[in-house]
């Protein structure tokens, strides 16, 4: 492609360095992947040259680990994602898991929609693996399926009695927390509140489109992108903050839709989106965090996932869980968990997922905690697939500090 | 003692273009270059293919012969032409008359030149400035200059036309008032020689009065040298000209993975390829006109060449010199079977060259015509050819290794990763060469540098310019069975000294950044400078 300079996405900054080679978690897994310098800056130069993509590109994760290596300040994972959207556009699907992994919101609607279908459709995922069906659909019978939930957050929140305050937050509780696991979504609240914050949502936000654009269905992830960067815009233009507890979700909206898209508003509303404990971390620099907190003696076992790093916001779940009187936590600090959103799913990349995320199971292991914590809901399945330990989100640990 | 009928001094365009022309025609040929192939002007351009639009006004004749040659280039020269089609712009500051004049010309002269609205232009390329106020589309393309020498050269190979690189000539011997030989140098081995020759044809461009001095002879050839901008990306996908009376600076073309922009023109010696700071300078602020975001892109290198203008007035300089090319019998300077053939364009290469073979194949008594519009310069891959390179390339590496490589020396680089598939590896990221190639080209007796092998594959063109494929290559070819690449230290420092050469006049923002990274690899770590410890 010609390199449009109206537009945020500059390879030209690379200097070939290949720090982001050393540093890319699959390149280290397979040598089916020729890396993220090459994938990404490197066939930028070259694709207008040649009449097909190479088929390696659909090996990168998107984890986004190149991105925050690189010194030179180059998207190279977006770059990396422009070319499979190209590819896909000219190339056969390698499963139909693909449509159905980036387009989880579909499913989840469909779901808890319906009386009793989660059950159904978890026991389906049950049955489906021991038959053989997910493998037929191209997933991995390895990887552990999110379950659904019976009741989504925006019921579940609808039943929330609030107290009102000054300070007010609106939260985009993303598809995974929405269908899958409500309760995290209800543990924001609860933690919120109890920082004097009130939380209102958005029944029109729709997924952030993150798992289109990791799955090669760009044009859907820009249709959604119009509707939440114009409501976004509008939240922040009352005065809210926008929070979310899914750190995909997060650099998706903060992030991402700058790199790829061009809608009016998108930089002004970024400047007021935060993590969730992020948000809370930054009450406790103002020196507004409640920290009355019970006693908690469980081992706990913290890993940040790859989209918090690459959001350069520190680590705010080890500022502010440390604080809880009689915790043990510890970082686990093994790189990524391989899962990256929807790819560990997939059949042929599952076990990429696996060998990526063998570090970090290891650690987990040998840490002998009772709880893995991750804000991403993804690498929390990864985790507990892994290892074998329970992982829950740090907003569930303060909530429950909380007494709540 | 070496015996052929005639002698072509100089591997550029034209003297490819004479070698092959002749080889076609059964005249028995040798062409001698003192540097390798395409070392100096003929790749030192923006690798435009001209429709002829920009001579359309000023020039019809020379207009009608670039759209003819265009039209068979394309045909002929398959690998090394790029069919991009070029856009035509103008901004307020360019006159309207001459608009409407251009569009008149471009139709005299059979060029089409169809207008369009000034949103089809963005789209085509959104990176155009929006001050520009009119638009048109011909048939420009991009084509590869040292591509298309080596090709004519294995072209004439077929029919026994050979070349030999880093041959200088250094005499040339007459008997009673006509040609008999040359004398050449090997400037590898330093061995002297003579190639006994019925007729010499002197196809130095620049160098045409260096050459002809050798005879005792004057040709008045009054170099321009014109420097050129390289951009690390496409910023166009068509060439992009300013719709104006030819000027510096408003030609961009898409070349392979960069873009070029050009050029000046300042009187200069014929070996003069230095650029300054500040021409670059003064272009890039033209350039601004039709790319307003120009700064923001990166500059890999810059480059000059020197036009070789003509003309039989000693005191005419410049761009206003006559573009056409002239053959100099030097029978009327005393000297029997000696021509001097300079100017032109590259465009034209093929129509010099027969121009000019017409006139010494009647001297020499052949009737045979000119055939060399008509046959390929190389053939193109076959399906199955292409079906096996794709099984052993990565995907990319497949088509451009074809473009590169022509049909026969794909052949042989696919065996070597079917028997070796390490060696499909690449050497070069940037502009993905494989271990394959690289050891494909070292292994010619042509190659004697990893400059020679960077003009053959594009090895070190892209944007890290050497820093990753130089210890690499060096590697590669530090063989017993390569004894040309026996000083290792030789070879880094005559690549990277080349690449530097071009980076330091544009030492900025991510340019300064990547030479730093350079430096520390070649400079701090491998220690090529030879700092001494310290004790």
């Amino acid at each position: 492609m010609a390199i449009n300079k109206h537009h945020a996405i500059d390879p030209d900054k690379c200097t070939a360095c290949t720090i982001c080679i050393t540093a890319c978690p699959v390149t280290a897994a397979t040598r089916k992947f020729r890396g993220p310098k090459m994938t990404g800056p490197a066939l930028t130069r070259l694709r207008k040259l040649v009449s097909d993509d190479d088929p390696m590109l659909d090996y990168c994760s998107n984890c986004k680990t190149c991105d925050l290596v690189c010194p030179s300040g180059v998207p190279i994972s977006t770059l990396n994602m422009l070319a499979k959207n190209e590819y896909y556009k000219t190339h056969p699907r390698k499963s139909p898991a693909d449509d159905m992994l980036a387009h989880s919101e579909k499913m989840g609607k469909l779901i808890t929609s319906i009386p009793l279908a989660s059950t159904f459709a978890n026991l389906g995922m049950t049955i489906g693996k021991s038959v053989g069906m997910l493998g037929a659909m191209g997933i991995s019978s390895n990887a552990k399926m999110p379950s659904y939930a019976s009741e989504s957050f925006i019921s579940k929140f609808k039943k929330i009695k609030q107290t009102s305050y000054q300070r007010k937050v609106v939260f985009f509780s993303g598809c995974f927390i929405n269908y899958n696991q409500p309760e995290v979504g209800v543990d924001m609240v609860k933690v919120y509140q109890k920082n004097k914050i009130e939380v209102a949502i958005d029944e029109n936000f729709v997924c952030c489109g993150s798992p289109m654009v990791a799955g090669g269905y760009i044009d859907d992830a820009r249709v959604n992108a119009a509707k939440n960067a114009k409501l976004l815009k509008a939240w922040v233009d009352k005065g809210y903050d926008i929070i979310t507890a899914c750190t995909s979700c997060g650099l998706m909206l903060k992030q991402e839709y700058q790199e790829l898209f061009d809608f009016e508003g998108m930089s002004e509303y970024a400047e007021h989106m935060y993590d969730s404990v992020e948000y809370l971390a930054k009450l406790h620099d103002e020196g507004e965090f409640n920290t009355e907190f019970a006693n908690d003696s469980t081992e706990y076992i913290y890993h940040a996932p790859c989209h918090l790093k690459v959001q350069a916001i520190g680590r705010p779940s080890m500022e502010l869980l440390p604080l809880v009187p009689g915790i043990k936590i510890q970082e686990a600090d093994a790189g990524c968990c391989g899962i990256s959103g929807s790819y560990g799913f997939k059949a042929d990349k599952n076990p990429i997922a696996m060998k990526v995320g063998a570090k970090l199971f290891g650690k987990i292991k040998d840490s002998h905690a009772e709880l893995g914590v991750c804000e991403c809901g993804t690498c929390r399945l990864q985790m507990e697939n892994g290892s074998g330990v329970p992982a829950i989100h740090p907003l569930t640990v303060l909530r429950k500090a909380y007494g709540l | 003692m070496l015996k052929t009928t005639v002698v072509v001094i100089g591997g550029g365009a034209t003297g490819v273009g004479i070698l092959r022309d002749l080889s076609m025609r059964g005249v028995d040929a040798l062409l001698v270059e003192r540097d390798d192939l395409g070392y100096w002007t003929s790749s030192r351009f923006h690798g435009l293919l001209h429709s002829g639009g920009r001579y359309a006004v000023k020039d019809k004749e020379a207009a009608k012969e670039c759209i003819e040659e265009n039209t068979i280039l394309r045909k002929i020269g398959k690998q090394c032409v790029e069919a991009t089609e070029s856009i035509f712009v103008r901004a307020p500051e360019d006159s309207e008359e001459f608009e409407a004049e251009w569009v008149k010309s471009c139709k005299e002269c059979g060029i089409y030149a169809v207008p369009m609205s000034m949103d089809e232009a963005f789209k085509l390329e959104p990176n155009l400035s929006r001050k520009l106020l009119s638009a048109y589309r011909c048939p420009g393309a991009a084509v590869d200059g040292f591509r298309l020498l080596w090709q004519t050269v294995a072209s004439a190979n077929k029919y026994g036309g050979k070349a030999k690189t880093y041959t200088e000539v250094i005499g040339i011997e007459t008997v009673n008032g006509e040609v008999a030989g040359v004398h050449v140098r090997d400037r590898w081995t330093g061995e002297e020689y003579k190639i006994a020759c019925d007729y010499v044809i002197s196809a130095t461009g620049s160098f045409a009065g260096n050459v002809a001095h050798l005879a005792g002879i004057d040709v008045n050839v009054k170099p321009s040298k014109g420097t050129l901008i390289a951009f690390n990306h496409r910023i166009c996908n068509h060439v992009v000209h300013r719709l104006h009376p030819s000027s510096d600076a408003d030609i961009f073309v898409p070349h392979g993975s960069i873009t070029i922009l050009g050029t000046s023109s300042i009187d200069s010696a014929p070996d003069d390829t230095s650029s300054e700071t500040s021409e670059v300078l003064d272009m890039m602020n033209i350039g601004k006109v039709t790319f307003e975001n120009l700064y923001d892109y990166r500059i890999l290198r810059v480059f000059a060449g020197t036009r070789p203008l003509y003309s039989a007035d000693p005191n005419a300089k410049g761009r206003s010199a006559s573009r056409g090319f002239v053959a100099l019998d030097h029978a009327h300077d005393g000297i029997k079977h000696f021509m001097s053939v300079c100017g032109g364009k590259f465009t034209t290469y093929r129509l010099m060259a027969e121009k000019v073979c017409d006139i010494v194949c009647e001297q020499l008594g052949v009737n045979t015509a000119c055939r060399t519009a008509e046959e390929n310069l190389v053939d193109g891959p076959s399906d199955d050819l292409m079906n096996r390179a794709k099984a052993v390339f990565p995907s990319y590496g497949a088509e451009l290794a074809a473009s590169r490589l022509g049909n026969e020396k794909l052949e042989r680089v696919i065996k070597r990763i079917e028997s070796r598939p390490e060696t499909k590896e690449l050497v070069c990221e940037c502009e993905n060469v494989t271990l394959a190639e690289i050891e494909e080209i070292a292994s010619e007796p042509s190659s004697h540098t990893v400059s020679d092998l960077r003009r053959r594959t594009r090895l070190g063109m892209g944007t890290c310019q050497g820093t990753f494929c130089a210890y690499r290559s060096v590697g590669a070819v530090d063989k017993d069975d390569m004894p040309w690449a026996k000083d290792t230290v030789f070879l880094f420092k005559e690549f990277l000294e080349t690449r530097w050469k071009g980076i330091r006049p544009v030492l900025w923002g991510n340019m300064l950044r990547d030479i730093e990274l350079t430096r520390a690899i070649y400079d701090a770590a491998l220690n090529l400078s030879g700092v001494d410890e310290i004790k």
